[in-house]
């Protein structure tokens, strides 16, 4: 099996062949909840078939129906139109099903190639070093996945140890390899290597499952689609047959708005003026000689790949770091370098990118959480954070067990809303907050949630606020700033009203290339 | 782990029941008596009576019940200074240490300022020079913690072996100012005056009744100052901004940072706090207990035990007062099973085997209060 098992071996569907995986059918229940409500699926030979859903639809649970590790309670799985039950996932190997998990099982300590052959039965009692060595660099190179067989997993590089467990599943023998939210974890960069070995592995003839709730990923590289939600199956499409507004609509189950969306007033006067913004530590400047001004009423956007100062530019902003050099004036106080509690004072926000973790403590309570950022006097008064963690859990529709709840139990976009809604100070009409950092505020969030968010941001800018969104998706950015600007290496590059921005120029700058 | 065709594994609760908070430690104490009466059984002794004997002698007259509380004072006040520094994921171990800087603190203060003021006044000195005696003790660990994120665990460690030898060094190495001058042959500590002692609490004769014929108990000042502090540092944690910075601090450092919370501030006043608090259990040993600086007078390991009772109590301050008295009733009890006769004359380590066992029943029960045990038949894939 595995490094004798050529990839050329296996044939793409002749018609009215089977599919190589049939699930009819399916139901699995967890304690309060149908996660797969008769889910039915065909895995095809040769394809890439996406599994689209927010999270908790059902896709992770489908996943784990498919490659064994859970035996459904009703339903039946056929592979090549054969009626299978595997009840391990080494079963589901077997019968060259296998799993790359959102959370890699690598031993940091072991090498690339004493994990890869890591519970391969077939192995004799003594280990072959250049044989298993051999064996992986070979199912390397065919897949387009460079690694080095004798690095050791703790010394690579998220993106490289995605690819030792690809590696790993290949060499398992895999035909169908389900990858869960395989981007996650990746730059951008890293994320196109992986498209770039999956169109390898499927022009190989192998199936791959794709589970992923980000729209834009799925229409790239899919060929179907199977859209879930609440444990159902919702749609089931081609994807060069389907756009983002319906793949968004069978996912949430009603019409997504995310179109773009402009101020409507004219903004007015400069809420936040940046001049010279410098930071430089340990020699490397990641924010060099920033210039850039935020006016009432606007969103300013700052595009660019992730790396490139975004974050340092934040926190300088939002006085977590104290500059090298340069001025900061909100709403006309000089706040540089005086720290994040006077730079609130003046009416600054800040929704950090990390945010359960900074953003807000995970161990606290949501009412806590209210009072990470407001003024306290020496006796602590809990009970206007509490109504304010009520209000904003009824008028988000924030999904939670209550205002006395950890943080950390909130998904990612009931997180954000509680995030965003804190830092807008949004308690019936008293507007604290004037100007807004708000730092990839949709990143990882479900379609709905994105909705949500641009509606807040869209509604802060129609009350009057100042907002600087920094942001590493460059459609979020064009579809609601006013303008752009482009951070590339810690310096801004290139400006351009959001209105008609050529997508090319901003990507050109991105990269680095002056247009 | 897997056991012939079953797979036996640890998941995660996904509801961590409140009520599992007090069953736990109950349970574990149960448990603990289990392991512990196998090994009386195995010695010869009648379990369930020496476990009666114990109760009574620990719990079960105004006599012993005084003993108790007064051997509680110092644990309460050692618990709470482990258990105030725990919860912000602050290590200090160094409690030991601190009570007896605390003990020479109060001791200095209860020699040489104490004759020259009143009554109260050189009892609230006496008190105050434990407090900052511990305080000193902890500073070099905390500045060090703040600013070079040394370890605190391995700083507050070393000061205790420091501290130790330079109470040994007062008394038995040196003429110093701490030893008496009179106990040429065997060296002690110099005897406060009693304008520094803690007042005793008194029954009256009349109600003590039979079992308490003196009326005087062991229950000193220290304990009211032991009360006081569990109120005070709840009062802390949960209803003052500084509390709030503690929590935050203590679970998610960005957090902080991220809100503007001096951080190193916070650090260091917890532990300065935490080091004050043991800087007292040292002045009550000294001005409630040993009316001296004696090194062979003092109960060695109450700092150590404190740890004990902050981890049994899971560091809330109110629990911390109870896990304490039911400590302090186990050595009381099996202080006096040691002068007992016939079976039930049993060493007194067995108190500390049974602190022993109820911290590892305790810290076992939790890893099964946050995860459930899974035994899963696997059936082996057909090929």
């Amino acid at each position: 099996m595995g490094a004798t098992d050529a990839p050329v071996g296996v044939r793409p569907d002749l018609p009215g062949a089977p599919p190589a995986v049939s699930a009819r059918r399916i139901v699995k229940r967890f304690p309060g909840v149908v996660a797969n409500d008769h889910v039915d699926v065909d895995l095809r030979r040769g394809e890439v078939h996406a599994l689209l859903g927010e999270n908790g639809a059902g896709k992770s649970t489908l996943a784990a129906v498919l490659c064994g590790l859970y035996v459904p309670e009703e339903g039946e799985l056929l592979i090549d139109g054969v009626r299978t039950v595997l009840h391990s996932p080494r079963d589901g190997l077997a019968r060259g099903i296998g799993m790359v998990h959102q959370h890699f099982r690598l031993i940091d300590r072991f090498t690339v190639a004493e994990n890869v052959v890591l519970g391969d039965r077939t192995q004799s009692l003594r280990l072959r070093r250049d044989r298993t060595e051999d064996a992986v660099a070979e199912i390397a190179e065919t897949y387009g996945l460079p690694l080095d067989p004798g690095a050791y997993v703790g010394d690579l590089s998220v993106g490289q140890r995605q690819r030792v467990e690809i590696v790993k599943t290949l060499y398992q023998g895999a035909r169908i390899l389900l990858l869960d939210e395989p981007t996650s974890v990746l730059t951008p960069q890293e994320a196109d290597a992986l498209f770039a070995t999956v169109r390898t592995m499927t022009a190989a003839g192998r199936t791959v499952v794709f589970i992923s709730h980000k729209l834009g990923e799925v229409l790239e590289i899919a060929d179907r689609v199977t859209v879930m939600r609440d444990g159902r199956v919702t749609g089931d499409v081609d994807a060069g047959a389907t756009t983002r507004e319906e793949l968004a609509r069978m996912m949430v189950g009603r019409d997504v708005d995310l179109s773009s969306r402009r101020a409507v007033v004219p903004a007015r006067e400069p809420m936040l003026r940046v001049e010279g913004l410098t930071l430089t530590r340990g020699g490397v400047t990641s924010v060099d000689r920033v210039d850039l001004e935020v006016r009432a009423g606007e969103i300013l956007g700052i595009a660019g790949v992730s790396g490139n100062g975004q974050r340092e530019l934040a926190d300088l902003i939002a006085g977590v770091e104290t500059p090298t050099a340069g001025r900061i004036t909100v709403s006309g106080t000089e706040v540089a370098g005086k720290g994040p509690r006077a730079a609130r004072a003046a009416g600054l926000a800040y929704v950090p990118e990390d945010r359960l973790g900074t953003g807000l403590a995970p161990a606290l309570s949501i009412v806590d959480n209210m009072l990470l950022t407001r003024p306290r006097s020496f006796l602590l008064d809990r009970r206007a954070a509490r109504a304010e963690a009520e209000d904003i859990i009824e008028r988000f529709e924030v999904k939670t067990t209550g205002p006395d709840a950890a943080a950390g139990l909130m998904s990612g976009g009931n997180a954000q809303k509680v995030l965003i809604a804190r830092e807008l100070d949004s308690t019936d009409g008293e507007h604290t907050a004037r100007v807004l950092v708000a730092a990839s505020p949709t990143r990882g969030l479900d379609v709905g949630a994105i909705e949500t968010v641009w509606g807040i941001l869209d509604g802060a800018r129609a009350r009057g606020e100042a907002i600087l969104l920094i942001s590493e998706d460059l459609e979020e950015v064009l579809a609601i700033a006013d303008r752009i600007v482009v951070l590339y290496e810690g310096r801004l590059v290139h400006e351009t009203p959001a209105a008609g921005a050529s997508r090319e120029a901003i990507g050109l700058a991105m990269a680095g290339v002056a247009p | 782990m897997i056991l012939g065709s079953y797979e036996v594994l640890l998941e995660q609760r996904t509801d961590v029941r409140r009520s599992s908070a007090f069953i736990v430690p109950i349970a574990s104490i149960l448990g603990a008596l289990v392991i512990a009466g196998v090994f009386l059984w195995l010695t010869g002794r009648p379990a369930l009576s020496v476990y009666a004997r114990l109760v009574r002698d620990g719990y079960g007259s105004w006599y012993s019940i005084s003993d108790t509380l007064g051997q509680a004072t110092p644990l309460i006040l050692t618990g709470l200074a482990a258990a105030f520094a725990f919860r912000m994921n602050l290590y200090n171990i160094g409690g030991e240490g601190q009570l007896y800087a605390g003990a020479i603190g109060a001791s200095w203060a209860g020699l040489a300022i104490a004759p020259h003021v009143s009554g109260p006044i050189a009892v609230v000195v006496v008190l105050l020079a434990g407090m900052l005696g511990g305080v000193l003790w902890i500073v070099i660990p905390a500045i060090a913690r703040a600013f070079l994120n040394t370890s605190e665990i391995v700083t507050t460690l070393l000061f205790n072996y420091v501290a130790l030898f330079l109470m040994q060094y007062l008394i038995f190495g040196s003429s110093s100012f701490w030893r008496d001058p009179d106990s040429k042959n065997f060296p002690q500590g110099k005897p406060l005056p009693d304008v520094a002692h803690f007042p005793t609490l008194h029954f009256p004769r009349d109600i003590a009744g039979l079992d308490f014929p003196s009326g005087v108990t062991s229950i000193h000042l220290g304990f009211g100052v032991a009360i006081l502090a569990i109120i005070g540092t709840w009062f802390l944690q949960q209803r003052t901004s500084f509390g709030f910075d503690m929590k935050v601090v203590g679970s998610s450092e960005r957090a902080a940072r991220y809100a503007g919370i001096p951080i190193r501030r916070t650090v260091i006043a917890v532990l300065l706090i935490s080091g004050g608090l043991a800087g007292l259990a040292g002045a009550g040993e000294v001005g409630g207990r040993a009316y001296a600086l004696d090194p062979n007078g003092l109960v060695l390991g109450l700092g150590y035990t404190g740890i004990v009772v902050a981890a049994l109590s899971r560091y809330n301050p109110f629990a911390v007062g109870l896990v304490a008295v039911l400590l302090a009733g186990l050595r009381t009890g099996a202080d006096a099973l040691q002068g007992a006769t016939g079976p039930l004359r049993v060493p007194v380590a067995i108190a500390f085997m049974l602190e022993g066992a109820i911290l590892l029943a305790a810290l076992g029960g939790e890893v099964f209060r946050r995860n459930r045990l899974v035994v899963r038949r696997i059936r082996e894939a057909p090929a």
